[in-house]
């Protein structure tokens, strides 16, 4: 930009880590078990389907939830942010599941 | 920071994509394949040696057949149609327990019929295992075993391949409305190809997501229900499936000669599903308490549950139904959820239009992964410039890339034709027709990718695509000699399933030819500061 104009100093964004390890790690291992309690979630709030069908379903939305995490975690600013953000939806997830009263 | 996530993506593309994408070609050709894997055992099944029973006759060879081998009353089939891959009208299989459940070489088969004086006689089947060999490769990336740890490999290829999808999604959507559509054909190679791969990728993409999510799935199904098993289920998901236990005081043993006689069973099954096309009639445990026949069929109208159709479970000695769970269009709607996850990655829904659509966007999608590793390629060619006006020698990684692409992709191509043609032309020769079809293929895929690696890229190319219109055009070639010289001993079947075959691969073999020609064209006259232009003595 030109120096003519004397503008604020506006901070520029950072630049986004890349952080390739950190960031695969954590939408792998963290996507995985967000997958597997949101699964549990649903298994939990549907009780009245049959098992085979309802473990079916419940199975069958493991993976696009897994790789959709996996898929999204680059756009995170950072790795650390990456985990702090999955672990944080991992906690709820299964703070979820434990709140649920235990049925069967 | 819009072009830093583009940056970043573009690298997740373009690693996950050079990965994966010449397994996927192997996965996608064989899978396109797949589709028509009823045709192609038919097209390969000799002519059947003995009189099939007639299906009115049927009730009596069950009868014969079961009074001598009672073993085979767990579980055998009573064909309903009659083509030319069906043997006996009647046929069991003994599978070895120790077996993976995958695998196909573990099951012995036997068939029965009615000898002239209305005695069973007993045969052990050797059906064409073609079609088995093509789908094993398509499901697990050209490797010759479908067992847990190649399907692991397979699941790591898929994860890798929906990385692709997305990011590739992401890298174009900011430029989508101005590149889509745009296919700019000119001295911009790169930008052509570029166009090109995101028509072709845009436009399969939901294809493309549903095939990338249900190959995770078939990798990891086991691993993920005994996961959920512990988490979520508590350990009762393996008795989830089986049925309540029989009442003690086991029940006397039922005699097979009261149940209903199968076209009386087709009858039945007809009046509780008018759509279904019946094939085949599954029987299980006739003896026991809990008899019971599945009447499998085809319905073009519905969702099928599984790739050979769906079915209506009877009572074979009462005919009442007692399953249609997995009945094509009775299906209620969570499992008819379940079934669409299978159809739409089988094309077991709509009939013979949509086995054509998943035909061609298979192809469609090998085509887009041998177009990504060109992309890869032409990205880091070394231009001739005023200064410098030799060709330079190029990165010797590309180089490699392109000789490896080349070899792998036509490799497989050519295999898989060859083991077709192999399949009629040795058989009777060869006893292990099995070890046949995947000696035939593995030695045309090594072999082809020796040769690419021995020439120059763009040599190789143009050789192997000849090789391939070639193999490709014995296919017709072999049915049209079995007709013009009977004493070949081949045979050459005239149903429109199998002659399907032979135009179909008539028409691939024209395809190869002209992708062989213009290859050669491009040889001849294309930029000599490219690794497809290099000569035999590569500069490495």
């Amino acid at each position: 930009m030109s120096d003519a104009h004397a503008k604020p100093v506006r901070h520029k964004t950072p630049p986004i880590r890349r952080d390739w390890l950190a960031k695969t790690l954590a939408g792998t291992v963290l996507g995985a078990t967000l997958a597997l309690g949101v699964s549990g979630l649903y298994s939990h709030l549907h009780a009245g389907l049959a098992l085979p069908t309802r473990g079916q379903l419940a199975m069958w939305m493991v993976p696009p939830i897994w790789l959709g995490a996996l898929s999204g975690v680059y756009f995170f600013s950072s790795g650390l942010r990456a985990w702090l953000w999955l672990g944080a939806g991992n906690a709820l997830v299964y703070g979820a599941l434990l709140a649920l009263p235990q049925t069967g | 920071m819009k072009a830093d996530y583009i940056r970043i993506y573009k690298s997740v593309h373009t690693w996950t994509g050079l990965i994966s994408g010449m397994a996927l070609f192997i996965a996608f050709y064989a899978g396109a394949l797949t589709v028509f894997k009823e045709p192609i055992v038919r097209w390969v099944s000799p002519p059947s040696q003995a009189r099939l029973v007639p299906l009115a006759d049927a009730q009596t060879l069950i009868q014969q057949a079961l009074a001598s081998r009672p073993d085979a009353a767990k579980s055998f089939v009573i064909h309903v149609r009659d083509d030319e891959s069906v043997a006996q009208r009647m046929e069991w299989q003994i599978r070895d327990p120790q077996a993976d459940d995958h695998d196909e070489s573990a099951t012995r088969r036997y068939g029965a019929t009615l000898d002239a004086a209305g005695q069973a006689q007993f045969q052990e089947l050797n059906p064409s295992i073609l079609g088995e060999f093509i789908d094993v490769l398509h499901r697990v990336v050209g490797l010759p075993v479908d067992s847990d740890p190649n399907r692991w490999i397979m699941g790591v290829i898929a994860v890798l391949y929906t990385l692709a999808l997305v990011s590739g999604v992401v890298v174009l959507l900011p430029s989508l409305v101005k590149d889509f559509f745009a296919l700019r054909v000119g001295k911009n190679l790169k930008r052509m190809w570029l166009d090109a791969h995101n028509v072709v990728g845009i436009v399969s993409l939901p294809f493309h997501l549903v095939m990338a999510l249900t190959a995770v799935v078939f990798a990891y199904h086991d691993q993920i229900y005994g996961l959920q098993d512990r988490l979520i289920h508590n350990g009762q998901w393996a008795s989830a499936f089986q049925r309540p236990a029989a009442q003690s005081g086991a029940a006397p043993s039922r005699d097979p000669a009261h149940m209903l006689s199968p076209p009386a069973l087709l009858d039945t099954a007809q009046a509780a599903a008018p759509g279904l096309r019946p094939t085949a009639l599954e029987y299980q445990n006739v003896t026991g308490p809990r008899a019971v026949v599945r009447v499998w069929g085809k319905d073009p109208t519905a969702v099928a549950p599984r790739a050979l159709g769906g079915f209506i479970a009877l009572d074979p000695y009462s005919g009442k139904p007692l399953n249609t769970d997995y009945l094509p269009g009775r299906q209620d709607t969570p499992n008819l959820l379940i079934s669409s996850f299978f159809a739409l990655h089988m094309a077991s829904f709509g009939g013979s239009a949509v086995q054509w659509m998943y035909f061609l966007l298979g192809m469609a999608g090998a085509w887009l992964f041998y177009t990504g590793n060109l992309l890869w390629i032409e990205t880091r060619r070394r231009k001739q410039t005023r200064q410098n006006p030799l060709p330079p020698a190029q990165r010797l990684d590309t180089l490699l890339m392109a000789h490896a692409t080349v070899g792998i992709c036509l490799g497989c191509v050519c295999g898989i034709s060859l083991t077709i043609v192999g399949g009629k032309w040795l058989h009777g020769i060869v006893q292990d027709m099995r070890n046949c079809h995947m000696l035939l293929y593995y030695a045309a895929f090594f072999g082809c990718i020796a040769w690419a690696f021995c020439r120059s890229p763009g040599r190789a190319a143009v050789h192997l695509l000849w090789a391939a219109a070639l193999l490709t055009l014995c296919i017709p070639a072999t049915t049209l000699l079995a007709w013009l010289i009977p004493s070949l001993g081949l045979w050459g079947h005239t149903s429109a399933a199998t002659l399907g075959v032979d135009l179909t691969a008539f028409a691939g073999a024209l395809c190869f030819s002209w992708m062989a020609r213009a290859t050669a064209r491009r040889l001849a006259r294309g930029p000599a500061d490219s690794v497809w232009a290099g000569k035999d003595s590569s500069t490495y």
